[in-house]
């Protein structure tokens, strides 16, 4: 009962704020929505078992780029930003007309479809199948699993972000005169 | 091992004559457990908070040759309560163009990222509300929620004084992270788990087997922790969010009555959850300088004293650097986080790692006096 009750408190917090996201016109209350969505993908994440996955999506999502897209807002952005947000009765030139909305919904309903039916699968064995108990928790098996089978998929990413991360501070660097 | 409260109360017989009252009904009585246990805790940690600030001005006063608070209670000690009681009754004043939905939210965020972290934090080995094997890396990821209320706290208020103090805080939060998290990865090196009941099992016996002596880089890395805590908690030196003197009192400028209470409680929380945290990590947490066969409730809660005196004294500690340094600047703080506490950081974990590989994981203590 407990994990339904999860599920159903993280899945409504999820699309709620998902919602909310895109109905604010505040681009501030948007990123604040988004964060409670976020969490709530954490909670789905719970749901499934996957506590370290969980509790990266909160250290990297709430820690770090809410807080970015915060940060990008108040440096970049102004009032006048709010007043020009464009809603969907609207119909504003630059987010097309009548017509690329109808496709775009037909789209994304065919989309929707073969994906539920491609997922109808693995839906139907949930609760997820409990792995092997020759590990003690996720977090040694996810350690096991980086450090021997993805191995070079792990240093690979850690020389990307290695490389995005010098690349910032080149870029940030103050040119000499 | 103990995998959470219940589990842990359910080896005592009270437990089956608890389940007999709730009707077998074992899931209500775990909901139950965990509510009173959490209401207890949050009461101690909100006591403890409201303590902290009659300390902080008692202490200060020590400092600086004055007497402090002495009117209300023997010493002054319920002053806090009497602040208490005013915060409550004051007026709730909203600047006219604060945006209300942020400006309500900030306090409450910054009080359930604290609060939060209290599920993890071992007051002794069997009384933690759930011993998670992330338990470490959950706390440093729930109270990274702070840091946002402190940005929106800042930034809803739509006061100049206000905004600086967020932006200010909000940078020096996240940069400072990175330092903690790394000498924290250290130690989760060493323990070989980030539970924290896998930290503390570790540790048992006398201090020699504490982590801080474990090698000389764990003993680097407890002060590299220490630093870095200091300033996500926004506490002197790096109480740049909200120096007086500059930015009248930073991100909570605009608040007042219990919103600003709601702020001043979580930080002096959170100053105990850092003391807390360092006292499990380094100093050995709640652990007996003894080993004992059997285990009682008693037992238990003498762990909990020995916890708590431990993190009190870091929290000492936290006060008197507050009123003996005066504050940095904003360059200097960001170059002391990125030039020297990250650097040391990195080079204190890889000294670990290599520590770990030559000597097997020996401490010290295990290479002088041998065992283990």
């Amino acid at each position: 009962m407990f994990a339904q009750l999860l599920f159903l408190l993280s899945a409504v917090l999820t699309v709620g704020c998902a919602i909310a996201v895109a109905v604010t016109k505040n681009i501030m209350h948007s990123c604040i929505f988004l964060l409670g969505s976020l969490i709530g993908i954490a909670g789905l994440y719970a749901t499934l078992g996957a506590d370290f996955v969980a509790v990266t999506q909160i250290m990297v999502y709430v820690g770090g780029i809410v807080i970015l897209m915060l940060f990008a807002v108040m440096l970049t952005g102004g009032k006048d930003f709010v007043s020009r947000a464009q809603n969907l009765l609207g119909l504003a030139p630059s987010m097309g007309n009548k017509w690329t909305y109808g496709i775009g919904l037909f789209v994304g309903l065919v989309f929707l479809l073969t994906n539920i039916k491609l997922l109808s699968n693995i839906m139907k064995s949930y609760p997820a199948k409990t792995f092997g108990n020759e590990f003690p928790s996720t977090v040694s098996q996810i350690g096991h699993l980086l450090v021997k089978e993805h191995v070079l998929a792990f240093e690979l990413s850690s020389v990307l972000l290695l490389g995005a991360l010098v690349g910032a501070a080149i870029i940030a660097r103050p040119r000499k005169q | 091992m103990n995998q959470t409260l219940v589990s842990y109360l359910s080896q005592y017989e009270f437990y089956d004559v608890l389940i007999g009252i709730f009707g077998k009904n074992e899931g209500l009585l775990a909901f139950v457990i965990y509510l009173l246990f959490a209401a207890a805790i949050v009461g101690l940690c909100a006591t403890i908070g409201g303590l902290g600030t009659y300390a902080e001005r008692k202490i200060s006063a020590d400092i600086q040759q004055r007497i402090g608070p002495n009117r209300v209670g023997p010493y002054g000690i319920l002053q806090f309560l009497a602040d208490g009681v005013k915060m409550i009754t004051k007026e709730d004043v909203m600047p006219n163009t604060a945006d209300k939905f942020l400006f309500y939210l900030a306090p409450m965020l910054a009080l359930i990222g604290v609060f939060a972290t209290l599920a993890v934090l071992p007051w002794s080995s069997g009384f933690m509300m759930a011993d998670l094997n992330v338990g470490i890396f959950y706390l440093i990821a729930i109270s990274s929620l702070v840091g946002v209320s402190v940005f929106l706290g800042g930034y809803a208020s739509n006061s100049k004084w206000s905004m600086l103090g967020g932006l200010r805080g909000a940078s020096q939060i996240i940069s400072y992270e990175i330092p903690v998290t790394i000498s924290v990865l250290s130690i989760t090196l060493l323990a070989g788990g980030m539970g924290f009941g896998t930290i503390l099992s570790q540790q048992q016996g006398t201090p020699i087997h504490w982590f801080i002596f474990h090698n000389p880089f764990a003993f680097i890395a407890f002060f590299v922790y220490f630093i870095g805590a200091l300033a996500e908690t926004n506490r002197a030196p790096f109480d740049l969010p909200e120096a007086e003197s500059e930015l009248v009192s930073g991100y909570h400028t605009e608040y007042t009555g219990m919103r600003f209470g709601f702020f001043a409680l979580a930080e002096y929380i959170e100053v105990f959850v850092v003391c807390g945290v360092g006292a499990a990590l380094f100093l050995g947490g709640g652990n007996l300088p003894f080993n004992v066969q059997f285990d009682i409730i008693p037992l238990q809660l003498f762990q909990v004293v020995i916890f708590m005196t431990k993190a009190l004294i870091l929290y000492y500690v936290v006060i008197w650097i507050r009123w003996t340094f005066p504050r940095l600047r904003v360059d200097q703080l960001m170059s002391i986080c990125w030039k020297y506490l990250t650097p040391i950081a990195i080079f204190n974990l890889v000294g670990n790692a290599v520590w770990i590989v030559v000597f097997n994981g020996k401490s010290i203590a295990d290479l002088v006096f041998g065992g283990h």
